[in-house]
Formats: C-alpha cells, structure tokens, sequence
C-alpha cells in the first residue's frame, strides 16, 4: 500500500468564480490507475469529486484528464509511473476545454466538430438500388483500422497548440475522422468532404506532433498528413494558402534543391494579393533592417540534376 | 512483409559509437534557414566547433530535408532525398551526421527510421538512387548538435571549458517540436520531460527556467497560413516563460528563433509585452566558451541579446 495525495482542481460552475485545489490523501495499492484512486477519493473521502469515467479499460474515451500536466487517459495511467517524489499527483481537467465541474469538463466544441464531419457513411447510390452488400477490400480496409480506433477521448484536441490559440481549427481529432470517410471506398461524398475539412482549417495544424500522443494510437498527426495529400490529389480547395505553400516549397526543392525562403512567402500569400503581401511587410522591413531577408535569388545546390530526377521518378505534383 | 535492417532488439540509433565520434569528424548538415536567414546560427556553429576541436564536414549536395512540407504533397519523396543526402556522408566516410535545426533532425531521422525498418523502402529509394550512380547503405546515424554536446563532449568537459560562466542568466530552454517528437522517432530523451537544454544551461553558469510552453509549438510551420495565429502561440509561450522569470531563450531550432525573435512584438496586444531575446544553442554555448560576442551575430536579432547581457555583466 502507498499513501498518495491527490492534489485535484475544485470548481462548480453553478457556485465559483474561481477554482480551488483540494489535496485529499488516498491509501492504496501503489500498482493502481489514477482513475482507481479518484474512484477510491470519491467513494471513501470525499462525494462531492467530479470527473467522467465508465469502462476502466480505455476503451469509453470518458475519462481524458491532466495527469501532473500531461493529458492522457485515467484509466490507463498507472499512479507508480506518474507520483512524484512528494508522494502527491496533481490532477486538472482537460486544457483547451470549459470547466463544468471539478475534472468535467464541456465537450460541446469537440463534439460540434465531429457533427459538422457528417461522421456516417454516405454511398453513391441508395441501399435499395444496391443489390449486393458493399465489400471493401483488405487493403482498402488496412487504411481505416488505425483510424477507426478512436475513442472520442479528446486527448489530441486537449493537446493541440492550435486549438488552444484559435477554436475555428478542426483539431487532430475531427481531421483524423474526416480521413475515416474519405478514404473509405464506399463513401460517396469524398470531395465534399475534402472540401469540408479544408474550409474547418485542415491546412492550420502546425505539424508539431503533439497529437502523436494518442492513447489509442491513431496517430491523428499522419492521419492529417493523408488528408492534406488527398485534397492535393483531388485538387480541392487549391486556392487556399495551405496547399499552395506545400507546392510552392516543392516545387523550390525541386529547382534549386534547398528552399527559397523569399519566393515561399510570396508564393504562398499570392503573387498578386496586395494586401495579403502588405500585411507581412512591417515584419519584412524589421527584418531588412536587421540584414535578415532572405536573399530573393539563389543558385541550385551541386549536382541538382539528381534532385530532379528523385522528384519524377515519385512524380511528385509542384504545382 | 517488409524484412527489418535494425537487429531485433535495437530502436531507431541515436547513442551508438561511431567513426565520426572517435575521430572528431562529422557530417554536417545545416539545413536551409542557417544558411538564408539566419546565418548568424551557421556562422557561431563553425566558431563553436573550432572551440570544441571538432570537424564539421558540411555536405554541401545535400538537398532539403523536406521539413515536414513536402510530405504534405508526397509520402515518398521526403525519404528518398535524405537517402541522398546520407549516401553522400557515407561516401564521405562519415557515419554520423549533425543537424543544427530541430525540424531537419526530426525529419532526417524519421526518414531514416523508415529507410532502415523496411527493406522495400529502401529498394525503392536505391533504385532511384541508382539513377545517377548512388546507394545508401544504412550505416549513418542523424543527431543534433545538442546531443553531441552531451554525448561526446559531456556536460563535465563543457562545465570545464567554460571561460564566461552565464552569472546565473534565467535562461528559458525552447525544445523546437520536432527534436523531441513524435518520440518513437527522436527517442534521445523523454518527449514530455526533457532536460538537455536544462543541463546545457546550468553547466554554462546559467540557470533554467522550467515553464510549460517548453515543449509547445512556435506555429513557424503556419505563420502564412493564417493571420495572427502563430504570433499567438509564440506569445502564449513566451507569456509562460516571462512568467516564470525568464530573461532570454535559448532554441537548438533556427525556424523556432525565427517565429519567437520577430512574433513577440505582434502578439503584445493580446499577451503583453514579453521581449524576451532568444539564443541560438551555439551562440550561448560559444560565448561561455570564450568566442568574442561581436562574432556571433547577436546584432541580427531583433529582440538584441546585448540589453540583458549587459544587464547581467557579461559584456560591457
């Protein structure tokens, strides 16, 4: 048995202004979950703890929290990996999302998301016109397994920098289950659904990976990474900033082997977008005064013959 | 099913002996910004490895390394590049090859990840390859100047080479998301709880500020896409760092120095004036180590590190 102090966020919307922390002291086995010591806080201490739980083996997404920082599943952190050398472990509710009460949290945002994905099938023709049932291939169907693990935990959305700064992104979650659609062979309405994404902000994830912390291991983080490629494929949506800036630096590795900063930002905001252009332009001139612009000419790496030809044997799109 | 290169019980190397260890001698990958925009970072790492009495081989064929850009219009063509690039080092007889950039580490050692767990991957990168007469062999290991620092140096050698201890400058480290994650891919140290920059900190004479924002995103990566949001999310971060009472950052990433040296002005209305200067890993690692402050380009910056230097008496 271990003696643990659970150091958890206190607050009830209906009541606060501000939160408090409750430090309650558990006994327990030190080999449990966090979740077992909330459930034993709750049920031996203290009533009034809130917090969202129910299968206790990862599979519900219900009990997604900050566990000393790091938002993960409850249920599947063990208390000896997570304790720190004061024997205490501090608990939050979930970032990037309304507290309701305590470690409860409202999920509204993240399930207005998902609604907006359509998330169920839609096939080209109707059932009754279908004569035989829709078979997908084993191939076809490797595609979605990953992604068709997702438990709703919102763990990647709590996580995301984006979502923290700007609640119009998508978020990992959402993009991961548009990703579910498109590339399922049944759906009908893949493009649409390309198009819907891209609108939801497809193109702001800041590669930065958090999301790669995924509990369930769907790796949002590729999973945007197909979509973007699927929308470039399809050419949908190929007047925003996201997909020129990925071909534009393309095609600027495929003439002169490395990147041309300059050309990439004009290429990316628009050659001829005025204001677009007029809006970088304080930076600009900042960093012209500090001898940093990019210099707008420069010559080929040696021997780029060789990138050129590792860029048509993929026959990679650069525009 | 693709057969694997790596023995069974080996994860993707980042601590093996190498040649270029023993030798000194390592390939040198600088990445695209240290040589356009920042070129201070390329200038103080050549300073740098002279005072460490290391050799950095620059491979000047080597491509881009894709950057985690070019995945978005290929899945391919990002693997295939740094196969060039290693093919290149390895001809070179160097098996080790440092980057100064977290997004170029991340992104070179995912390909080679890829390149080394597969054999179809890297058939396929070596018929492409063989094109124009080349062939990667899979003998080269990507790692970053931090982790040379530790690794083969060793923070008591550094602690013991330092001629102008830091005085106890609050340093906030800023990680770069792509030197620590995705973490099967990085591996070096715990994604979610690294100290590296810490160590390197304290054993130059100054002293870390720990705060949230240190693994979080600088948002280079979107700062086109659209308007406002990166300077947010250099401004939350830099609010956390200042916070805790930070004085200057210190990046091991030019794309993050670029995004936290010139969004804090533009993310002030909302976060407030933070102004932090932010350093280059080896521009603060060579100054402790004795090279002349004017030669590290620290008037390119556009928060001037020479205001808190001075504060702090390190240069008159």
């Amino acid at each position: 048995m271990a003696k643990i102090k659970l150091d958890i966020f206190r607050f009830d919307e209906a009541t606060d202004t501000v939160p408090h922390r409750d430090v309650v002291d558990v006994d327990i086995p030190e080999t449990v979950t966090v979740l077992d010591a909330l459930e034993h806080a709750k049920a031996e201490i203290d009533g009034s703890i809130s917090f969202r739980r129910s299968c206790r083996s990862a599979i519900c997404g219900s009990c997604s929290m900050n566990i000393n920082g790091v938002t993960g599943l409850a249920c599947k952190t063990n208390c000896k990996d997570v304790v720190k050398d004061d024997g205490s472990i501090q608990i939050d509710p979930m970032p990037n999302f309304q507290p309701m009460k305590d470690l409860v949290v409202h999920m509204d945002p993240f399930w207005d998301k998902y609604a907006r994905l359509k998330p169920y099938l839609q096939p080209k023709d109707k059932d009754s016109e279908h004569e035989t049932e829709r078979r997908v291939s084993p191939d076809d169907m490797k595609k979605l397994v990953d992604v068709a693990n997702c438990i709703m935990c919102a763990t990647c959305y709590a996580l995301c920098p984006v979502v923290s700064v700007d609640p119009a992104f998508a978020g990992p979650a959402a993009i991961a289950y548009a990703y579910r659609f498109i590339e399922d062979v049944r759906d009908g309405k893949r493009d649409e659904r390309i198009a819907q994404i891209s609108e939801d902000y497809l193109w702001l994830c800041a590669h930065c990976y958090a999301c790669s912390y995924c509990p369930k291991h769907v790796d949002p983080n590729w999973r945007i990474v197909d979509v973007k490629r699927a929308a470039i494929k399809d050419r949908v949506m190929m007047n925003e900033r996201g997909p020129r800036h990925a071909l534009v630096f393309a095609k600027s590795v495929k003439q002169l082997g490395v990147l041309n900063e300059a050309d990439l930002i004009q290429g990316t905001i628009g050659r001829f977008n005025i204001v677009g252009l007029t809006k970088v332009m304080p930076q600009a001139v900042r960093m012209a005064a500090r001898g940093k612009l990019p210099p707008p000419f420069m010559k080929p790496i040696p021997k780029v013959d060789e990138v050129r030809t590792i860029f048509d044997s993929l026959e990679v799109p650069v525009s | 099913m693709s057969t694997t290169l790596l023995p069974e019980d080996q994860a993707l190397p980042s601590h093996r002996a190498t040649r270029s260890r023993e030798t000194k001698r390592y390939g040198f990958f600088p990445g695209c910004v240290a040589k356009e925009s920042c070129k201070e970072l390329f200038n103080s790492t050549m300073l740098l490895a002279d005072k460490l009495g290391i050799e950095l081989i620059e491979l000047t064929a080597a491509s881009c390394c894709g950057a985690s850009v070019v995945n978005d219009v290929n899945r391919d063509v990002a693997r295939v590049l740094n196969a060039r690039t290693y093919a290149q080092a390895e001809a070179l007889g160097l098996d080790d090859v440092i980057t100064i950039c977290s997004t170029c580490t991340g992104h070179m050692r995912a390909a080679n990840k890829e390149l080394l767990e597969s054999e179809e991957r890297m058939d396929q990168a070596n018929a492409i390859l063989g094109k124009f007469g080349a062939k990667y062999n899979g003998g080269v290991m990507v790692r970053h100047l931090l982790w040379l620092l530790i690794d083969d140096i060793g923070l008591d050698k550094l602690r013991s080479m330092v001629v102008r201890p830091l005085n106890g400058l609050k340093v906030a480290p800023f990680y770069g998301c792509h030197i620590i994650r995705p973490e099967n891919v990085n591996g070096w140290e715990s994604a979610r709880n690294p100290h590296s920059l810490e160590d390197v900190i304290e054993a130059l004479g100054g002293e870390a500020v720990d705060y949230a924002g240190k693994t979080r995103c600088c948002g280079f990566h979107i700062q086109l896409e659209k308007d406002g949001v990166a300077a947010n999310m250099v401004g939350q971060n830099m609010r956390m760092a200042k916070d805790h009472g930070a004085e200057a950052v210190i990046t091991p990433c030019p794309l993050c120095h670029l995004a936290l040296d010139s969004y804090q002005q533009d993310a002030a209305a909302r976060w407030g004036r933070t102004d932090l200067p932010t350093f280059h890993l080896p521009q603060l690692v060579a100054f402790a180590l004795g090279v002349p402050a004017e030669k590290l380009g620290l008037n390119k910056h556009l928060i001037d590190p020479r205001t808190v230097m001075v504060e702090r008496d390190l240069i008159s």
